[in-house]
């Protein structure tokens, strides 16, 4: 692994004009939510806004314009999801499909899968969740077992996905599955993106220590959908899913998503804070802006199609431990009542107890760091 | 990096590896105290990006010499040590991983056990990290013309950053190395104690998190994110 070296990060354009622009939007448009769901705003669910927000074209921003996109370029839109994370927007409902599976449609799916699913997920209308983990695949996700046989009517599809978050509000699935008979380990799995009103699919709740329902278990039983279901190349689904995971793990969401408590904090402190706390919004502060500088770099290489996946990992890694620091230390330094009924108090609540999940999803912080051992040639 | 900036460099670890052992002399005859005084003055007109590469590379050759004071005003002395720490702290990494791959014990290279390869991973953060601050401040100073007073905020937080991964990354480069890194002869210490001199000089923790946490609070929370967006 090199040392590293800053990519500059230059959108087109004139970003001051796109960030006021979009303050000025959500002055209008973003509900006075609660300050709870602010910090959580990845996963807070609000298909209204969802919709508004695709309609101002804030959805799809990078997708072609001839199915509903912006034809942006990837910076612009880095600016845009910073600026929607940092307002704590409720940017939930749409996250994954925007995110995620709609570049992977553009890059990989068919003519047919994208002319069906990629206007509806610019509009903000369209959710996606994705299908990766089961009971007996987790850090090890090529242990998958779900299947999907060929047949003359489609793909037939029986096992079990688990912690899908969203399966439950989400149109459509983009699942791996071992689509070759006898294959093992990371051969002979395939993406496919399955219609999760197809008969046969069952999704049941699962409430996260929080009490909130974000993941699900989704259970197929003989499930059939067409042979048009099948996502890019047949056989290749371990390869097109490792670059869609490690290309995801840099956004500024990794160290953004627990951004109202920083500014909770700040304000509960006032203009003269006492010794103790000014440090410590001190060291936040300077913790913060580091991780800013190395997503926006590690945006920008990507955006120059380059493969920075060690440089995403190392955002991701520092990015869940400062957001899984972060109420601990203010915990530690600010006097505030477990059940304090204050917006700082709520949130040092909250987000203490979803912490835990920060380095957990999207690949667990051991695994993260043996992407990164890898890209230092230990491995 | 630019061909010119790589030809600066290549002169900078000549001259640095006569001046391990001349001192000084060397250093002054190159001219590198001219490295930031303008073409037309008769210097070498280069920016900070160019400081912050020499003075990495000063970082880990000739840490005992006063380069940085040679090159860059007092006023952004903090900003230079940032620079000499992110050198610093690739070579401490750079040491650790050639050593767990060479030394092998219970049959393998240390760097086959996943424990050392965590803790080479959690080195390797902070080590991007400060590299990532080092650029960012020097991006900042060459924007507003190395003014110090524009660049308060991206100097603070470089140096409390820089600061804060001192600890984690002579802790962990001495772990892996073993007894071999404790030693006057081995090449380990002669980045680890300059790193540990650094963190107080220009400024130790508590000094910039004090006075950056101080700016922040008169900015308020959500002045904060416009006042980084807007630099
Ligand atoms: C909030 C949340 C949302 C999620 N959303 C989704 C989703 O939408 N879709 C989806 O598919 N999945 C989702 N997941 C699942 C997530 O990807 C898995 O939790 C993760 O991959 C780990 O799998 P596991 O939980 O089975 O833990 P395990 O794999 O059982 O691991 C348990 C612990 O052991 C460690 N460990 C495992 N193997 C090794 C090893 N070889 N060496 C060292 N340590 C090891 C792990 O790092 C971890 O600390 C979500 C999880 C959470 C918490």
């Amino acid at each position: 692994m090199q040392g590293f070296a800053l990519y500059p990060f230059d959108p087109p354009g004139d970003v001051a004009a796109l960030r006021a622009e979009l303050r000025a939007w959500l002055a209008v448009n973003q509900p006075q939510g609660d300050v709870v769901a602010r910090a959580n705003s990845w996963a807070s669910f609000d298909a209204d806004f969802s919709r508004a927000l695709g309609t101002a074209g804030y959805i799809g921003m990078t997708l072609p314009t001839r199915y509903g996109g912006g034809d942006r370029h990837p910076l612009e839109r880095y600016v845009v999801i910073e600026e929607l994370l940092a307002a704590g927007a409720p940017v939930g409902a749409h996250w994954i499909a925007d995110r995620q599976t709609g570049p992977l449609i553009v890059r990989y799916g068919s003519e047919e899968q994208r002319q069906r699913y990629l206007p509806g997920i610019a509009k903000g209308e369209l959710y996606a969740c994705i299908g990766l983990s089961e009971p007996g695949a987790g850090s090890d996700l090529a242990a998958v077992r779900t299947t999907a046989r060929e047949t003359a009517e489609g793909w037939r599809i029986n096992g079990q996905k688990i912690w899908t978050t969203g399966a439950h509000f989400s149109h459509i699935m983009l699942a791996l599955v071992r689509t070759e008979e006898g294959s093992e380990r990371n051969a002979g799995l395939s993406q496919l993106l399955i219609d999760l009103d197809t008969p046969g699919i069952t999704i049941r709740p699962i409430i996260d220590m929080a009490g909130n329902h974000d993941f699900n278990e989704v259970f197929f039983d003989d499930v059939l959908v067409s042979l048009g279901a099948l996502v890019g190349t047949r056989g290749q689904g371990w390869q097109q899913v490792t670059a869609e995971l490690g290309l995801e793990r840099s956004g500024p969401e990794r160290y953004l998503s627990s951004h109202a408590l920083l500014a909770a904090l700040i304000d509960a402190a006032g203009a003269d804070p006492d010794a103790a706390v000014a440090t410590l919004i001190g060291e936040l502060t300077a913790e913060m802006w580091t991780l800013r500088q190395l997503s926006m770099s590690t945006a920008a290489k990507l955006a120059a199609g380059e493969d920075p996946m060690v440089e995403a990992s190392v955002v991701k890694e520092l990015g869940n431990a400062f957001e899984q620091d972060m109420p601990r230390r203010v915990q530690a330094i600010v006097d505030c009542p477990w059940d304090d009924p204050g917006d700082l108090g709520r949130l040092l609540r909250a987000l203490l107890i979803a912490s835990p999940s920060f380095s957990l999803r999207g690949g667990t912080r051991e695994v993260i760091r043996g992407i990164i051992a890898r890209g230092l040639g230990l491995r | 990096m630019s061909a010119a900036r790589e030809m600066l460099c290549d002169t900078a670890r000549a001259v640095f590896a006569e001046a391990a052992t001349a001192g000084m002399a060397p250093i002054d005859e190159a001219g590198f105290g001219l490295l930031l005084v303008p073409e037309a003055d008769g210097g070498f007109g280069g920016d900070w990006g160019d400081v912050n590469a020499v003075l990495q590379i000063a970082g880990v050759m000739v840490p005992d010499l006063p380069v940085a004071g040679l090159i860059a005003p007092d006023a952004v002395q903090p900003a230079a040590t940032v620079s000499l720490m992110a050198g610093a702290m690739g070579q401490a990494l750079a040491l650790s991983i050639e050593h767990v791959n060479t030394r092998q014990q219970f049959g393998r290279p240390l760097g086959k056990f996943q424990a050392v390869q965590q803790s080479l991973a959690v080195m390797a953060c902070e080590v991007r990290a400060v590299e990532a601050a080092a650029a960012a401040l020097a991006a900042r100073l060459d924007a507003v013309g190395f003014d110090p007073a524009a660049a308060d905020f991206e100097m603070a937080a470089a140096k409390l950053r820089a600061n804060r991964a001192v600890g984690v990354v002579t802790a962990i480069a001495h772990q892996v190395h073993g007894a071999i890194g404790f030693t006057a002869e081995y090449e380990l210490n002669r980045v680890t104690i300059p790193l540990m001199r650094w963190r107080s000089e220009h400024g130790n923790d508590a000094y910039w998190a004090a006075k950056l946490g101080r700016q922040v609070s008169g900015l308020g929370g959500q002045g904060l994110w416009e006042a980084l967006t807007a630099r």
